[in-house]
């Protein structure tokens, strides 16, 4: 059931999505969330019957239009030294970050 | 009477005929874009702070702003090889010399491929998109890349990170709709003759009303999405932004078809567009649905269901059309029921949201992207602070409703619920379109858009009429089903008017079909002769 | 006997041996490649790509489906796992959830006792693999290149009932990896990873306690220590008067202990959703004819057969089938040689198992084929050549390139038997050692057989040894 989405429901969904949040931008994103809940429980009320399928992607994409699987061959990329030069921090041909946090025993 | 048209105000067909006669080259017609370019953008947008004084924001709010990345040298460089291999006469490609602005959505190898954000500011793409490679290939000359809704998230280009915002040529104190903004922008103010664009929910076919130029959203799977950055990956497609139906025609043949690095690719073949363009309507059966006439939506308070009739302009021009088509020789059908209309946005919240937020998982500031600079204590402050400072505030608030829509609590309920509602607005068009049924149509005519363009800042954010106005133009996504706006006349303010054709799966030649036919019936009414207010300014102060 | 019995069940991911990777077409197999240097957009998860699925990978899925008896989905569907991990590019990996490939099959594993125990698998499904990290000085290196690696999972119940079980099913599963030709199955080169799912009951009970996941077992016996050790652990919890947590825990290998592993964020929510960038699998009409072609005769299958139709001891039989390739080998040396399968089957276990072994090769792989075993035994059992020469013409065959019967006859190996040849060689011997034959006269019988040895080796091995001995015997003297 879409209920409100409470302080605390909408810290575990940015905990989810991993991005801080500036201060004054926490209450505003949770009372836009609260505003669109309405599209959801548009979207609950919809009677769909037992039998209607899910579409997965409007096209039915039955065998005569499906790409087949590709071949096992090797191509291998030409430069992949131009995806590590995008890298923030990179040492000796490694991505770099900082460490995971853990719990001790 | 009227002196020659610039090239760059030209169609990519005039341009093709007029290098193979000689009478134009195609250095000429990437100069004369860039001349376009110098005199109607304003200044670069960037992703810096926008707090510009009230003057700067009057001076800005005059120009169009649409490119983020603009490459001249390379362009020329380009075109003069392409006149070159007209000179030994060798054929250059359908579209040759046609100056293409590309969404920086896509992409393209060596160039910032930004989708908008602060994220990708620094971002350098190792490689191409196939649907831009495929239209190079064709003799499409890359501008460069042009501004749009941060990860395509928006329906006014507002939310790009890189402000100033685009400015609609009509009037650029108005949006020129969105994602696509600055691609049909581009096109409506001659800084290219083409553009390509995205449509998820409308994002072609609503800028493309807005500016007055020609936008299709072809069937799901007739383009590649490969190297397009991916925003809602079931409802994601790519096309043309062109200004008359012949060209879009042209472009979508160049670049639809199989593609071995995207499996929802359809291996349907691709015809030749251009046969479709000189077929007319007669005995065609063309559908009028009362559905496409009304916002129907919850009233925020009580949750009863609210109408909202769409406005006198907009439903007299789609009216207007339907009887020249009917002049043509098209029958037109009416009314056709689309009950399922009203659930496209709902679904498409639910649906969307649990992709994109999948889709921008991989923006952790890890391989590429931005990282923060801030000291962070471990990995998990690290994606927070980056992800937190790169992402803008439209593409949290979709992120967070995806993670909320997705949550293993709900997932039952919403997402499934969805998938299977699109079911329902897949049969509308099934029943529309089906030769056995009730209507047995060939396409369904359609208003784009409730409105007109409207001022910037003034829907941003919250009106009920900024969520539901996708209304008319999603219900083609969740179905899958092709979809074209063409421009039809002028608001009483001169603010340009588009109606929409659908029709059934891969069936875009009858869209250009029924578009052309449009365009020749009404190549003399006056609306056909006004132009942008910016150009019409250029032209009395050359 | 402990009053409480351990249950196990298995979750094994095996890295699939075809060229290219799972959703895109760099190398798989980078073992020894220096970091990203095996890596494209695609598996790097760069803005924009899109995965295309390596059919190659259903291929060899549907065939290990199939040797496990499950039930092979004609339609299935890939899913996204959604999680944040620095080796996880696209922030999800590509899986199977709700309609994997394959479902409810069972792996037949043979206990020491002669009896077999069923283990079910729960199901089998494809995925792709992740990079991999290093921490140096406190920060995460991380290398890609394994990233879009092709894996199967396969998920067993908790059937299994001792570490010992554990261990030998993933030998067996080993072979049988091997054995279908789906993967090299090495754990030491993660080709083959476990993590084991570990509870106790008292022995005779038959529900399910919370269990703990053991993670990070890089061999066969890593898994039997850690297994034993978290058995005894849980057992002096529960005697205790504790509960067993269901904690996740990291085998230490140097220093033989678990540790209670790093909990990984955002566990739990992987909000799976259908893969919206891939069709589902589809299997055609006729797949069965096309995938399952040329379906071999499974491992265990092979071996009870070779027992009953060739007549060979179990023990026999096992060794001959550890490997696909040398129990092919066998049964065309048994085809191309009349005499009795035993003692060819003595013979692969001997001298040819040794040469693989000293050669690292398989039987596929060794230029002495099965006719050329054949011949050899025949030469033998014809006293052409004696035993000596016999085993010694392995040797040779394989350096000079050389046929048996060639070799023989250019170097003259034929056995020395009968002649005045034989004679003169023990008179040589004795000549040259009048010492022990004056012993072997005075009594020193045993040293007859060392008087055959050295004719053995004056004669490369080529003078029977039976008529050496009656000549040697002759000669010597009188001490009958």
């Amino acid at each position: 059931m879409a209920g409100d989405i409470t302080p605390e429901l909408f810290a575990h969904l940015v905990e989810l999505a991993a991005f801080e949040l500036p201060a004054g931008q926490a209450e505003y994103l949770r009372a836009e969330l609260n505003k669109q809940l309405e599209s959801i429980r548009e979207l609950e009320a919809i009677r769909v019957g037992e039998a209607i399928p899910i579409t997965s992607h409007g096209v039915p994409y039955l065998p005569a239009i499906s790409s087949r699987p590709s071949a096992d061959i090797i191509q291998p990329f030409p430069h992949p030294e131009e995806i590590l030069a995008q890298a923030p921090e990179s040492q000796e041909g490694y991505f770099v970050v900082p460490d995971i946090p853990h719990t001790e025993l | 009477m009227s002196t020659d048209p610039d090239p760059c105000d030209l169609t990519a067909h005039e341009v093709l005929s007029r290098l193979h006669q000689g009478s134009l080259t195609a250095v000429q017609v990437v100069q004369s874009a860039l001349e376009r370019i110098r005199r109607v953008e304003g200044r670069r947008p960037t992703a810096a702070a926008y707090s510009p004084t009230p003057e700067e924001l009057a001076e800005d709010r005059r120009w169009v702003h649409a490119y983020l990345h603009l490459q001249g040298e390379s362009a020329l460089e380009r075109a003069a090889e392409i006149d070159r291999a007209l000179e030994r006469g060798e054929d250059p490609g359908p579209l040759a010399g046609m100056p293409l602005a590309v969404k920086d959505i896509f992409c393209v190898e060596g160039t910032p491929s930004t989708a908008g954000s602060r994220m990708l500011e620094q971002f350098i793409s190792p490689y191409t998109a196939t649907s831009v490679a495929r239209l190079e290939r064709a003799g499409a000359i890359v501008l460069g890349k042009v501004n749009l809704d941060e990860y395509t998230f928006g329906s006014s280009n507002e939310s790009s990170a890189f402000l100033p915002p685009v400015g609609n040529p009509w009037d650029p104190r108005r949006v020129p709709g969105g994602s696509s903004g600055a691609s049909a922008a581009s096109v409506a103010a001659g800084e290219a003759i083409a553009s390509l664009g995205t449509d998820t929910s409308g994002s072609i076919r609503q800028p493309a009303a807005f500016c007055g130029v020609v936008g299709l959203k072809p069937t799901y799977g007739r383009v590649s999405r490969f190297g397009l950055i991916a925003f809602a990956s079931s409802l994601d497609c790519v096309g043309p932004v062109t200004r008359d139906v012949s060209d879009a025609a042209v472009m979508l043949g160049a670049m639809a078809g199989p593609d071995e690095h995207d499996a929802t690719a359809a291996q349907v073949p691709v015809e030749d567009y251009r046969d479709f363009l000189d077929r007319g309507v007669r005995g065609l059966r063309i559908g009028l649905s009362p559905d496409y006439f009304r916002l129907r939506f919850p009233d925020p308070g009580s949750g009863r269901i609210q109408e909202q009739e769409i406005g006198g302009e907009i439903a007299a021009t789609v009216r207007h059309a339907a009887q020249l088509l009917a002049q043509e020789g098209a029958e037109i059908v009416e009314p056709v029921g689309m009950p399922s209309t009203r659930y496209g946005v709902p679904t498409y919240f639910a649906i969307s949201r649990v992709e994109a937020a999948s889709n921008l998982h991989r923006y952790d500031g890890v391989k590429y992207g931005h990282r923060t600079s801030q000291p962070v204590e471990d990995l998990r402050e690290m994606y927070r602070k980056s992800r937190g400072e790169a992402f803008g505030v439209q593409v949290k608030l979709r992120i967070l409703m995806g993670m909320y829509v997705s949550a293993a609590q709900y997932e039952k309920h919403y997402y499934q619920q969805a998938l299977r509602v699109r079911t329902l607005i897949r049969r509308d068009f099934e029943q529309a379109f089906s030769p056995q049924g009730k209507f047995r149509l060939d396409a369904l005519l359609a208003p784009t858009t409730p409105t007109t363009a409207f001022q910037l800042g003034a829907v941003y954010g919250d009106s009920v009429l900024m969520q539901y106005a996708d209304l008319l133009t999603v219900p083609a996504n969740h179905a899958g089903v092709p979809a074209l706006s063409i421009p039809a006349g002028l608001d009483a303010t001169g603010l340009p008017i588009g109606v929409q054709l659908m029709a059934s799966d891969f069936r875009e030649g009858l869209l250009f079909q029924v578009g052309r036919t449009y365009e020749r019936a009404t190549q003399d009414e006056a609306w056909r002769r006004a132009k942008p207010s910016l150009l019409e300014d250029l032209s009395a102060h050359p | 006997m402990s009053e409480y019995e351990v249950v196990i069940g298995l979750e094994t991911h095996i890295q699939v041996k075809t060229a290219s990777k799972v959703f895109c077409r760099c190398r798989a197999d980078s073992w020894g490649a220096p970091p990203n240097t095996n890596i494209c957009p695609i598996c790097c998860g760069l803005p924009g790509v899109l995965p295309s699925l390596n059919g190659e990978v259903v291929v060899k899925a549907v065939r290990l489906a199939t040797a496990l008896q499950a039930h092979v989905s004609v339609l299935s569907y890939f899913a996204r796992k959604n999680y944040f991990y620095p080796d996880l590019p696209k922030g999800y990996q590509i899986s199977q959830y709700d309609e994997p490939l394959a479902r409810g099959g069972r792996f037949e594993l043979p206990l020491p006792d002669q009896a077999v125990r069923h283990i079910d698998i729960q199901k089998l499904h494809i995925e792709e693999d992740a990079g991999k990290t290093r921490v140096v000085g406190g920060r995460r290196w991380i290398d890609m290149n394994r990233c879009g690696v092709p894996l199967i999972e396969m998920v067993t119940g908790p059937d299994l009932r001792s570490a010992d079980e554990a261990a030998q099913y993933l030998i067996r599963l080993r072979q049988l990896l091997r054995w279908l030709d789906i993967s090299e199955a090495n754990m030491e080169r993660a080709q083959l990873r476990c993590d084991a799912n570990v509870s106790i009951r008292p022995r005779g009970s038959s529900i399910l306690n919370a269990k703990t996941e053991i993670k990070n077992v890089n061999s066969i016996e890593a898994v039997r220590a850690a297994i034993e050790t978290e058995f005894a652990r849980q057992i002096r919890e529960v005697e205790s008067g504790a509960r067993v947590m269901a904690w996740t825990l990291e085998w230490d290998e140097e220093a033989g202990v678990l540790r209670k592993m790093r909990e990984k964020e955002t566990e739990g929510d992987y909000r799976y959703f259908r893969e919206p960038d891939l069709l589902p699998i589809r299997l055609e009409e006729g797949w069965e004819g096309r995938i399952l072609a040329d379906f071999p005769e499974l491992p265990l299958a092979r071996r009870d057969r070779l027992v009953e139709q060739y007549h060979l001891p179990a023990y026999d039989a096992e060794i001959l089938t550890e490997e696909r390739s040398l129990s092919e080998y066998f049964e065309a040396a048994v085809r191309a040689y009349p005499g009795e399968a035993k003692r060819v089957s003595n013979w692969i276990m001997n001298e040819v198992l040794r040469l693989l072994r000293e050669r690292g090769l398989t039987a596929a792989e060794l230029k002495f084929p099965p006719a050329h075993l054949a011949e050899t035994l025949q030469m033998i059992d014809q006293g052409t050549i004696t035993l000596a020469t016999g085993k010694a013409l392995l040797q040779k065959s394989l350096e000079t390139g050389r046929a048996p019967r060639e070799l023989v006859a250019e170097e003259g190996l034929a056995q020395i038997r009968g002649s005045d040849e034989l004679q003169a060689l023990c008179l040589q011997v004795i000549r040259a050692h009048p010492d022990q034959a004056q012993q072997y006269r005075a009594g020193k019988t045993a040293l007859l057989q060392w008087f055959v040895g050295q004719v053995m080796r004056a004669s490369q091995g080529k003078a029977n040894p039976q008529e050496t001995a009656r000549q040697l015997q002759d000669l010597l003297g009188p001490e009958r």
